[in-house]
């Protein structure tokens, strides 16, 4: 069969012009983050003038209380949200990859468990021996979060393979113990209980540029390695012995995505407590979106997951300012309906 | 007279290390800028005296107002209810998780935490900028010494003595009539509360202190802190007194409290109950580490000893 | 026909999934290029397991594979599926991919993680899809689209994957009459002309017949017959394996045997 190389490449079908499409949604998604970060640097429990918010980001020694509430504030805690919203989303979408299960989010392998629990036993032992564990709660909360990534990843190699379904069965399981020993240690406190609810339950409030320093580069590059594993993530959602056959080492392509999925979870859950929903949302708003093929889908899903985050915080902290909802409440409360609608349509 | 000298010397030395070292614990009034630790055990400088203040506990609020820093009290929490002039402040939200925002645009120069669940929030305030003076009052001797201090470090000490001095001599009033109490007249006290799931306070926290202070004995005495414990519990210690603290929610309700008290089963024959000796107390007297702790006190010991 | 190249060598391989049970028994053929080899054989007698076994997916208890005179121990996964491509049996797809996107995905084996794929991947694709007759079905979703489309779109996966041995598994199963005759035709094309090998288990035994060079008939893990389908298909061994006596005919113009019920 002769074939003409004078055609453009546009004509021959079988192009997906997905380079295209990637580089619509990173200008689109760059745009929208900046535009609804700026935006909802407007919001807040204090009001500030647009005009004078707009001074301030280039000379901060106008106002020296605006400023600080500008930028040790809002600006932190915006970046966060970005940083938050990206990885969660981000590992989302490569978790149901590597699981072909849309219903999988970033904690379904239990790493959040330990995450939580590490951070509730912070808190209890806070509370019981003082002051200065205060500072050191993300650091128990990712101690929890790797310990959990190891008992799972012991507990899988148990079954025949390691396939999917014995990384999902060893994340559920330990995702129910550690919620069990999560719930006794919330039985057994009284005073501490409204902290380890609000870790529970997500909180950007205490963002500050410290941590997202420690967060930036776990998340950027470990997002930018699942970005690099697209291919191999097409090729998964075929079936595994398809994978295999199309040359994909599944089984080391699991562990990799597994393992560098934990940390960057890991990082951030242990500053930000468990966000939920965004994991789980925001990779199939991508899939209808562009598409299912991961090379334009995850980049996509981070650019979407920093804009939903940031509108989802900005709505927690001014509903009913001064008091703040808790951020997991406010995903949620968006994020169930948006699931049900786009399960809905898939199957329509 | 070589040694006559030298000993003065060594005498003047050793007077300027010591007055030294005690203005560096505590200073006279207006002495500033003055540093203190507080119950985290970090070392606090005030510059000067502190003008607008911020107290993140109601307890917080009712020492600040009680010392007659009101005036300067420029944020709140929003459960604030006791003294009237305390509710007229703005508000600043919950008492955890702080705003930061609104804490800020307040401009405090002093905020005034309480630890326990705020802990975790009293590194970010301070990486603000902000002077976070922590108390952690655990017994009425803490809370009297934190009075002291607050009035210290807001440049009015006299006015501080002059409270816990007062305060002192009530509680010491207290003391001495129940010393004469034998142990055997005291009587067996339950604090219970308005919920299914029963929760009491044990040893080291303030309200055992007060019962036994007022000279009751407390039930659940020998339990560590605030423990749920189970009806059969409060059955087989057949207490004699049940005091129930409420809150301003259940304002009211009195009568229909004291009914669901006695009707609950397997209670009809503890001796509160079948001689209605339960009391129903304003919990804010007895929870909060503040001067009105004495009016708890004393409010006991009328109930256990009429 | 003379077949010179020996594509691939089969020796003396065993195979047990659980330990005692034998599936695979002493199992030896080999196969030259140009060849389609056809397996047959009653359920459970062992055909899927030598297809896993031969696309490198299992790895034999006892015995050698050589692939292209190297043994396939040696190679990487991904080396494989230079290699080989499988048409598996229906399988169930995560995604919403479109068939054109599916098919593509035969060229991952080539494609660099780093440099991503070239104008000439897009065009190898396109013409599997040509191939197959499913180029119409380019920009429908695959999991809507029916069965025996579907097995065409993965038909043309497999051959964008430009292998040198092909793996079918009853790759005619959801294939309409028209449809099963237009991709043996296809099939038997790409044999001549590009010197595709096929091994392609069968269930139906006149299909077998009509499409392959040489057949094994599988009993219980062993090999009970290898030859020709007239050496094959005979009411002995039919018999023997099958447990019915069948009523052999004649197929009128290609005289290889068909089986009546």
């Amino acid at each position: 069969m002769k074939f003409s190389m004078n055609k453009s490449p546009k004509v021959i079908a079988g192009y997906t012009n997905w380079r295209k499409k990637l580089v619509l949604m990173i200008l689109g998604g760059s745009l929208g983050i900046l535009g609804v970060s700026l935006v909802c640097l407007n919001f807040g429990v204090v009001p500030i003038h647009p005009k004078e918010i707009f001074s301030l980001i280039w000379n901060s020694s106008l106002d020296k209380t605006n400023s600080l509430i500008i930028w040790q504030l809002r600006i932190p805690r915006i970046t966060m949200a970005i940083l938050a919203g990206a990885a969660l989303s981000t590992v989302g979408g490569a978790f149901q990859g590597i699981l072909r299960n849309p219903l999988a989010d970033p904690y379904i392998l239990g790493v959040s468990a330990g995450a939580a629990l590490g951070a509730c036993i912070g808190i209890a032992l806070q509370y019981t021996t003082g002051y200065y564990l205060a500072s050191y709660l993300p650091l128990f909360a990712f101690t929890g979060a790797m310990f959990s990534l190891y008992l799972v990843y012991m507990s899988s190699k148990i079954s025949y393979t390691l396939a999917s379904t014995g990384l999902l069965l060893a994340g559920v399981a330990i995702n129910f113990f550690f919620s069990a020993l999560i719930t006794i240690l919330l039985a057994l406190s009284k005073s501490e209980l409204h902290s380890m609810i609000f870790w529970l339950m997500g909180d950007l409030s205490t963002a500050n540029w410290n941590k997202i320093t420690i967060v930036t580069i776990p998340v950027i590059v470990g997002c930018l390695f699942l970005f690099s594993s697209s291919l191999d993530l097409n090729a998964l959602s075929l079936g595994e012995e398809e994978a295999l056959h199309l040359g994909v080492d599944t089984g080391k392509l699991r562990i990799r995505i597994f393992f560098i999925g934990s940390v960057i979870i890991a990082s951030i859950v242990s500053f930000t407590g468990l966000i939920g929903f965004v994991g789980l949302v925001v990779p199939h708003i991508a899939r209808l979106l562009v598409g299912p093929d991961h090379r334009v889908m995850l980049p996509t899903s981070a650019l979407f997951g920093a804009i939903f985050l940031i509108l989802c915080d900005t709505f927690a902290r001014i509903i009913i300012a001064p008091t703040e909802i808790p951020i997991g409440a406010v995903t949620a409360i968006v994020g169930a309906p948006l699931f049900i609608y786009l399960l809905q349509r898939r199957n329509v | 007279m070589k040694i006559f000298k030298q000993s003065i010397l060594i005498f003047i030395f050793l007077f300027l290390i010591l007055s030294s070292l005690l203005s560096f614990s505590f200073a006279e009034a207006g002495n500033y800028p003055l540093t203190i630790i507080d119950d985290t055990g970090s070392a606090i400088t005030i510059p000067e005296e502190p003008q607008r203040i911020i107290s993140t506990a109601p307890s917080n609020t009712e020492i600040l107002f009680a010392i007659g820093l009101g005036d300067k009290v420029v944020g709140v929490t929003n459960y604030t209810n006791y003294p009237e002039e305390a509710t007229k402040v703005e508000k600043i939200g919950e008492m955890s998780p702080l705003n930061l925002e609104k804490i800020t645009s307040l401009k405090p120069d002093l905020i005034l935490a309480y630890a326990g669940f705020q802990l975790k929030e009293i590194p970010r305030l301070r990486e603000l900028g902000f002077n976070v003076l922590v108390i952690e009052p655990l017994s009425i001797k803490d809370t009297l010494k934190s009075l002291k201090i607050v009035a210290t470090v807001c440049g009015i000490p006299e006015k501080g003595n002059t409270l816990v001095e007062d305060l002192s001599q009530r509680v010491n009033k207290i003391k001495s009539e129940v010393s004469k109490i034998t142990i055997s007249n005291r009587p067996n006290v339950f604090i219970g509360g308005t919920y299914e799931a029963i929760y009491t306070p044990g040893e080291g926290t303030l309200f055992n202190e007060l019962i036994t202070l007022s000279g009751g004995k407390n039930i659940a005495a020998s339990l560590p802190g605030w423990v749920k414990i189970s009806p059969e519990f409060v059955a087989e210690a057949e207490p004699d007194i049940i005091i129930i603290p409420i809150g301003a929610m259940n304002l009211g309700e009195e009568s229909k409290i004291k009914k669901n008290i006695s009707q609950r089963p397997g209670w009809s024959n503890i001796p509160a109950i079948k001689t209605q000796n339960i009391f129903i107390v304003n919990e804010d007297l007895f929870y909060r580490a503040g001067p009105r702790l004495v009016d708890g006190l004393e409010l006991l010991y009328e109930i256990f000893h009429e | 026909m003379s077949f010179p190249e020996t594509i691939l060598k089969v020796e003396k391989v065993n195979f047990s999934y659980n330990g005692y049970q034998k599936t695979l028994s002493n199992i030896s053929f080999s196969v030259s290029r140009g060849e389609l080899l056809g397996i047959i054989g009653p359920n459970g007698s062992g055909k899927s397991t030598l297809l896993k076994i031969i696309s490198g997916i299992l790895k034999p208890g006892k015995g050698n594979i050589v692939l292209l005179g190297e043994n396939l121990n040696k190679f990487s996964i991904k080396k494989i599926s230079k290699f080989v491509s499988v048409v598996s049996q229906d399988t169930w797809i995560a995604f919403n991919f479109k068939a054109k996107e599916v098919v593509f995905m035969g060229r991952i084996p080539y494609i660099s993680r780093i440099k991503g794929e070239t104008l000439e991947d897009y065009r190898i694709s396109r013409e599997a899809m040509v191939k197959t007759q499913s180029l119409p079905l380019s920009e429908k979703n695959i999991q809507k689209i029916s069965g025996g489309e579907r097995q065409r779109v993965f038909i043309a996966k497999a051959l964008a994957q430009t292998p040198q041995l092909l793996l079918l598994d009853e790759f005619t199963s959801h294939l309409d009459l028209n449809y099963k005759y237009e991709m043996l035709n296809l099939l038997k094309k790409a044999l001549k002309e590009e010197g595709l090998t096929i091994i392609s288990v069968f269930h139906d035994l006149n299909l077998a017949s009509i499409a392959s060079n040489r057949l094994i008939l599988l009993n219980e893990g062993n090999i009970e017959k290898i030859g020709t389908p007239q050496e094959v298909l005979n009411e002995e061994n039919l018999q023997k394996v099958y447990g019915v006596k069948p009523i052999l005919i004649n197929h009128p113009s290609l005289e290889v045997p068909q089986v009546i019920m």
